[in-house]
């Protein structure tokens, strides 16, 4: 029986059309993979399919109702987001009974009375924790075990949404999730599963919608296809896939060496970066990958350890100094840590040039046109005019004015920090050209920290991979896929 | 030429645009407008003397806090900085027979380190702003007390009365202050390096730390101008009254922040700009002004001043509220009709 149908969906954003007249439904009693790649319009669709946008055509229906017009309907939707979304300072208890009203608290909220219904939920999830335990102290596994929970303790659910649940769970504790995904499923709910992850889909979907630049592409049982037909479905092209983006031009110099560095997310690391070189870091979420190179920026605090820059030793905890000596960071959340939201784009591109533009009498307008007219033509930015926020840019053109505006800083090594999260296909591979050709033509050492393993495979002359905060491994441009991925999974080979 | 003069004017417009300063432009002019009609002596030459030396001190301040407001910060010993000063520009001159002028200037630099220190607390001990100044005013103002067992310091010397009490032409001194400070602060965000900055940290200060922007040298320096300006203010009002009190502005934190909140600059940081909090500043004034004007009686001007500087202070949010409302009734209409 169809529970959640969407009709016609679409959705636009400034610049994007995030989802273009989706048809989708479905089942109770069936798990329902959706896949496609970053910026394919997943988590549009979901946050269609929750309520927390409305689309600008067609409708979500639930049990056949208008669920525009009655809101309660998307109560019966349980979504469990990607990111741990859970108080930290509040109780494992806690945290799965609120609000207490949904789930049948009404008046006092009496702390025995939550140990003890939540004990039940905790053994059927394979928490160990101590409902009385704060959430901050269990590890990210059971975090994400028990989020999950949560979503099923409201009772007149029918809908699980699972985004990515996989991403921080060991392999044990990913068979766990599994089983309890089939028990759902066969006490009649409908299960929405949405990863990255081909050989999770394979195992536990029944059927599968691919998803590619906000248009539903496919739709089919999982058992008559197979992965081949799923990789060319999600990216339209099979022989583009292949194509490598990695610098032709390392130089034999070195150019960042990085000795037993350790910080708090992050133990003993060392490594080098060449002049022209595209250096990759792989790992799972968490695997302490930013932090490392935040720490290096001087954002972050180091604890023991040297770095080098060309020879000559690094001061730590001061990004003014590694900005000013050529340590470019181009942050993965870009909203929170590397747009200035109000500002225009000019005013945002001006911020690292200020030197070059400032003269006896202040800032030069004109200069500052004129520079800012330049980054636009050179990183093709799709933007109405200069004067435009930045805030409604598309993550792919904020990430061309933030990679435009470093240039300004005579950048000798560029962090990539996931720089491709949350852009379309297009726009990706316009950003892998840009650094392959800064790699080449400047000398510049990149390195590339991203989750996609596909895409650090692409891009990267060297891998190396973090695992919990320690170097796992590291691997040249032949290494062999299996390797590198047990290696980030934390798999002892051999 | 003239293409260029075109693209400047434009962009100077979209800044006003920005910051809903031609809504509060609007709203002062209405405002005069009003008071001239039912007051006949809001226009009288006196009145509008003694109203625009008021505004000047409220402005000033209004001015510098709205730079610690576009970095998402406040200081509320504005007050007691200002009456400190005013106290030791009095001990100078009297108890020590300085040159006037001399203590002033010592009075003023010695502002300028208290809100160094307000600064340096601040930043190096990460404290909230708000909690920090509220504890700084209390040990200032209580250094106030210590100094002067409550008395007012008299018998100022008259050369430099003229500061607090004069005019040139029509416009009283403290304002021709008020106007020097705000051109310079004007030049200090739009055209130099730590002007910019501080709008980029007021957007997005881990941004701003990434970018490799020193964002607790900028705080300092903030701090320092606004305890400057004070310290100014201070003395001009002691010049003002011909002698030092330490009563001397209490309301001046509220009121400078209000002026600012009224003038389109934004609390969180990042919007606005100072020149609002100077026209905030002016509607401030002119309310009590009327309040005055209109006889209100005494025990209600406090409610009915408070009232009014919500009201003013609403116009901005009002019209976000009204064009959320708008969106939402075109789209449910548009809703029923393809149903």
């Amino acid at each position: 029986m169809k529970v959640l149908e969407a009709h016609n969906i679409t959705k636009t954003f400034p610049g994007v059309v995030a989802l273009d007249s989706v048809d989708v439904s479905f089942q109770l009693g069936e798990i329902h993979c959706v896949i496609g790649e970053n910026g394919a319009g997943k988590s549009t669709l979901i946050k269609c399919l929750t309520g927390v946008y409305a689309p600008d055509e067609g409708e979500i229906l639930i049990n056949g109702e208008n669920a525009a017009k009655n809101k309660s309907l998307f109560d019966k939707v349980a979504y469990v987001p990607q990111e741990i979304d859970l108080f930290g300072y509040m109780t494992v208890a806690e945290n799965l009974f609120l609000p207490y009203e949904k789930s049948g608290f009404n008046g006092q909220v009496n702390r025995r009375l939550l140990n003890k219904r939540a004990m039940p939920i905790l053994e059927r999830f394979h928490i160990q924790a101590d409902p009385d335990v704060l959430v901050k102290d269990i590890p990210v596994s059971q975090q994400q075990l028990l989020q999950i929970a949560r979503a099923t303790v409201n009772e007149n659910y029918e809908v699980l949404m699972l985004d990515e649940p996989t991403t921080s769970l060991t392999t044990k504790d990913t068979e766990i999730l599994f089983d309890i995904i089939r028990q759902i499923k066969n006490e009649n709910k409908a299960v929405i599963f949405i990863s990255h992850k081909l050989d999770e889909i394979f195992e536990l979907g029944d059927v599968l919608t691919v998803f590619r630049n906000g248009v539903k592409v496919a739709y089919s049982d999982i058992k008559s296809v197979d992965i081949p037909w799923v990789i060319t479905q999600m990216t339209g092209r099979a022989v583009d896939y292949n194509q490598v983006f990695y610098s032709d031009k390392v130089s034999d110099e070195v150019l960042l060496e990085v000795e037993h560095l350790t910080g708090e997310k992050f133990t003993d690391i060392s490594f080098v970066l060449k002049k022209g070189e595209i250096l990759g870091f792989a790992g799972l979420v968490g695997a302490g990958r930013s932090e490392l190179m935040q720490a290096i920026l001087g954002y972050l605090p180091v604890y023991a350890g040297t770095v080098k820059l060309e020879g000559k030793s690094w001061k730590f905890g001061d990004p003014n100094f590694s900005v000013n000596n050529g340590f470019i960071y181009l942050p993965e959340e870009r909203k929170s840590q590397s747009i200035l939201p109000m500002l225009s784009v000019r005013e945002n591109i001006s911020i690292s040039a200020l030197d070059d533009l400032a003269s006896k009498s202040g800032i030069s307008m004109r200069k500052e046109r004129e520079l800012a007219q330049q980054v636009i033509e050179d990183y093709d930015v799709k933007t109405p005019t200069m004067e435009r926020e930045i805030k409604f840019l598309s993550g792919g053109n904020q990430q061309k004015v933030i990679i435009g505006r470093s240039m300004r800083c005579n950048p000798k090594i560029m962090v990539f920090d996931e720089p491709t999260k949350g852009i379309d296909v297009g726009t990706k591979t316009q950003i892998y050209r840009m650094m392959k050709q800064l790699a080449e033509e400047k000398g510049i050492g990149i390195i590339m920290i991203s989750s996609e393993l596909e895409e650090v495979m692409k891009c990267s002359n060297r891998i190396i991979v973090l695992y919990n905060g320690r170097k796992a491994g590291e691997f040249d441009e032949k290494a062999d896929k299996e390797q590198i991925l047990s290696c980030i999974l934390g798999v002892k080979s051999e | 030429m003239s293409k260029q003069i075109r693209k400047n004017q434009n962009s100077i417009f979209s800044a006003l645009k920005k910051s809903n300063m031609t809504v509060i432009g609007a709203v002062l002019v209405l405002m005069i407008i009003l008071a001239s009609i039912f007051s006949p002596y809001f226009l009288d030459i006196y009145n509008l003397q003694s109203l625009i030396r008021d505004l000047a001190f409220i402005g000033m301040i209004g001015v510098g806090q709205s730079l610690l407001l576009l970095i998402g910060e406040l200081d509320l010993s504005v007050g007691k900085i200002a009456s400190l000063c005013g106290i030791m520009a009095g001990m100078m001159m009297v108890n020590w027979h300085w040159n006037p002028f001399l203590s002033l200037i010592a009075a003023v630099v010695f502002g300028l380190l208290l809100g160094c220190l307000n600064g340096l607390i601040i930043t190096k001990l990460r404290l909230n702003a708000m909690v920090a100044t509220i504890g700084m005013q209390g040990v200032y103002g209580g250094i106030n007390l210590v100094l002067t067992k409550g008395k007012a310091i008299t018998n100022i010397p008259s050369q430099i009365h003229f500061l607090g009490k004069g005019n040139v032409g029509y416009i009283p001194v403290p304002f021709i202050f008020t106007l020097i400070i705000l051109v310079l602060i004007l030049f200090l965000i739009s055209k130099l390096k730590t002007g910019r900055y501080i709008y980029a940290i007021g957007n997005n200060r881990e941004a701003a730390k990434i970018l490799g922007i020193k964002v607790d040298k900028i705080r300092v320096i903030i701090y320092a101008i606004v305890g400057f300006i004070s310290a100014i203010a201070g003395v001009l009002y002691v010049a003002r009254l011909g002698s030092a009190q330490s009563s001397v502005g209490e309301n001046w934190p509220m009121n400078s922040i209000a002026a600012s909140v009224i003038g389109g600059v934004a609390l969180t940081g990042g919007i606005g700009n100072p020149a609002g909090a100077l026209i905030g500043a002016a509607i401030i004034s002119i309310i009590q002004n009327m309040i005055v004007l209109f006889g209100v009686n005494v025990y209600w001007q406090s409610a009915v001043s408070g009232f009014v500087v919500i009201i003013a202070i609403s116009f901005s949010s009002l019209s976000t509220i009204i064009s959320e409302r708008k969106k939402r009734k075109i789209k449910l209409s548009n809703l029923e009709q393809n149903q």
